[in-house]
This record gives C-alpha cells, sequence and structure tokens, in this order.
C-alpha cells in the first residue's frame, strides 16, 4: 500500500438503482473487501469500463482504447490512478503517467481514469480520506447488491 | 490528395437514430456526413459550441494527457471509407519525432477541436461516399430534422 492510499479493483458496473436514471455504478472494493467505494458514472464510461472488464476487443479502438493507444505509441506508461477527493458529490482523481524525464499527473474524472486503469491493467487507488468520508447510508445498498444474484449484472 | 475540411454541422439522424457530423471543404463543393455514436456527438457538439464542462469530459482529458506530456496534434486525416465504417488517423509531434495513429473519425474530429488542429479528408474517401447515395439521403431530409441534436 502506498502512503495513505488504498488499492482498489473493480467488482463490477452496475446500472443505477433509481429507475430510468442513465447513469450507471462502479463497484471498487479493497482486497479485504474492508472498504467499498461505489463511483456514479455515465453510460458511456460504464459502458466503456464494462467492455475493457470483460475483455471485449471492439473492432474499432473506442475514446479510451484511443487514450491508450496514444499513451502507448508516444512511450509514456500510466503507473497508477488515485481517486483522490469527493467534493460536494463529485469525485476527483489523478492518472500518473510516467515518460523518459518525469512523472506527470493529469486531472481526471474517476470514470475517465478507471475506464483507462481496467485497459491498462494499472492499479487503482482511494485516498483513505475519501474513504474515511463515505457515508455508511450510500454504501450499504451496494454492498446488499454484491451479495445477491442480481450482481454481475450488466447494463 | 488530401482535402482540408471544417465541422459545419452536427445532426440526428432520426431514421438510423444516431447523430451525423457533416464535413464540408471551404469552396462547399465536397461534403462528407459521417455517422457518429451519442456520447461522441456530444463531445463534438460541446468543442463546436465553446461549451466547458465543470470536469473534463473522456476528449478534454485526451487532450490534456497530450499538453501535459508536451506532445501537440498536428492534424487529422480521414483516411479511408471500408465497408461503411470510416477510418481516420491522428497525427502527432512529441520528441522531435512524428507519430500517426488509428482513430474513429468521431474521437479523431472531437480531440482536432479541441486542439484547434486541421482535419482533412482523404479524396478517395470523397470519391468513395458516392454521390447518388448522398443524394438520395438528402432528398430524404425534412427542414424540421436540422436542429434536433440535444447534447
Amino acid at each position: 500500500m502506498e502512503n495513505g492510499l488504498v488499492k482498489l479493483t473493480v467488482q463490477g458496473v452496475m446500472p443505477d438503482a433509481i429507475p430510468n436514471s442513465d447513469s450507471q455504478v462502479v463497484i471498487l472494493q479493497d482486497e479485504h473487501k474492508a472498504h467499498t467505494l461505489p463511483i456514479w458514472v455515465g453510460a458511456a464510461e460504464g459502458t466503456a469500463i464494462r467492455l475493457a472488464m470483460e475483455g471485449v476487443i471492439p473492432p474499432r479502438p473506442l475514446s479510451h482504447d484511443l487514450i491508450r493507444n496514444l499513451t502507448e505509441q508516444l512511450g509514456l506508461k500510466i503507473s497508477k490512478i488515485v481517486v483522490t477527493d469527493v467534493k460536494n458529490n463529485t469525485y476527483y482523481a489523478s492518472i500518473y503517467l510516467n515518460s523518459k524525464q518525469s512523472e506527470l499527473t493529469v486531472d481526471s474524472r474517476p470514470s475517465d481514469a478507471i475506464a483507462l486503469a481496467v485497459r491498462t491493467s494499472s492499479p487503482i487507488y482511494v485516498a483513505q480520506d475519501v474513504l474515511d468520508r463515505l457515508a455508511p447510508e450510500n454504501v450499504d445498498p451496494w454492498l446488499k447488491m454484491l451479495g445477491s444474484k442480481e450482481f454481475g449484472g450488466t447494463v | 490528395m488530401l482535402t482540408q475540411m471544417h465541422v459545419r454541422g452536427l445532426m440526428f439522424d432520426p431514421y438510423t437514430n444516431a447523430y451525423i457530423i457533416i464535413l464540408r471543404d471551404d469552396s462547399n463543393t465536397e461534403m462528407l456526413p459521417i455517422w457518429v455514436g451519442k456520447p461522441e456527438a456530444s463531445a463534438i457538439s460541446f468543442a463546436m459550441e465553446g461549451i466547458t464542462t465543470p470536469r473534463p469530459m473522456t476528449h478534454d482529458l485526451m487532450k490534456t494527457v497530450l499538453d501535459t506530456a508536451d506532445a501537440k496534434v498536428i492534424s487529422v486525416v480521414v483516411t479511408d471509407l471500408k465497408e461503411n465504417t470510416y477510418y481516420a488517423r491522428v497525427h502527432l509531434h512529441y520528441e522531435d519525432s512524428e507519430y500517426s495513429i488509428d482513430a474513429r473519425p468521431s474521437d479523431a474530429i472531437a480531440l482536432a477541436l479541441r486542439a484547434k488542429t486541421p482535419i482533412f479528408v482523404n479524396d478517395d474517401v470523397i470519391r468513395k461516399h458516392s454521390n447518388e447515395e448522398m443524394g438520395r439521403w438528402l432528398e430524404n431530409l425534412k427542414p424540421e430534422d436540422f436542429g434536433k441534436f440535444d447534447a
């Protein structure tokens, strides 16, 4: 574990519980299943994450495939992504890239950062502070769904 | 040969439930419609209208990654049309070398509008895109089909 960061993996992408919502929910958990982080994402980004998790290789590169291809061709390596903060229900993330000379950091929505992480097998971290500020009532319904048959449900 | 084109409009195609980007050259003699998905249409529409979102959208991130690394988009080129699929390439300059990366035209155009770089179309693509098909499609268009796009 890096300082103040908890490593998470994507457990699944689910439709939002609110009927007719266009959003999807990415469920992240640490290896001990002690922490669960649900992150609401748009339909396009949710699909981008799900397709990569399912190993689907689309006939033409999707937007996040293109970002991965751009970085790979230029010799930039994504070393990790970090969910850094949450303010007014908006999550913030950073993408860490290694170039020959230096480490670069790019501000991103978590959805794009996660879509890139699952395409490049890069580790996903969350700041402990973000986990500490999670309200249990936001997490419990998703924990319940994780245990149910509905889970693994794709959209 | 390449022809420089500009994004002249974006519309909703009620027949295919998809969005169409209209590219035209400066003299308005050539026109190329390209069908794109909804998220890419939004990405192009935001850039055309100069809308900035509170958080970076996917193509904003694409540009920021390149900017942060000091990589410069030189141009994007719609290179080919095969079995109704358009192909494009993004040309980049990075650390004294040039790179050319395969992309869908929608992503390439969304990036070009943000990087303010020219969009070119290979003349073969314009030729392949049959005039006959175009004429039929235009005849079917109704005035109310324009302006149906909502981002």
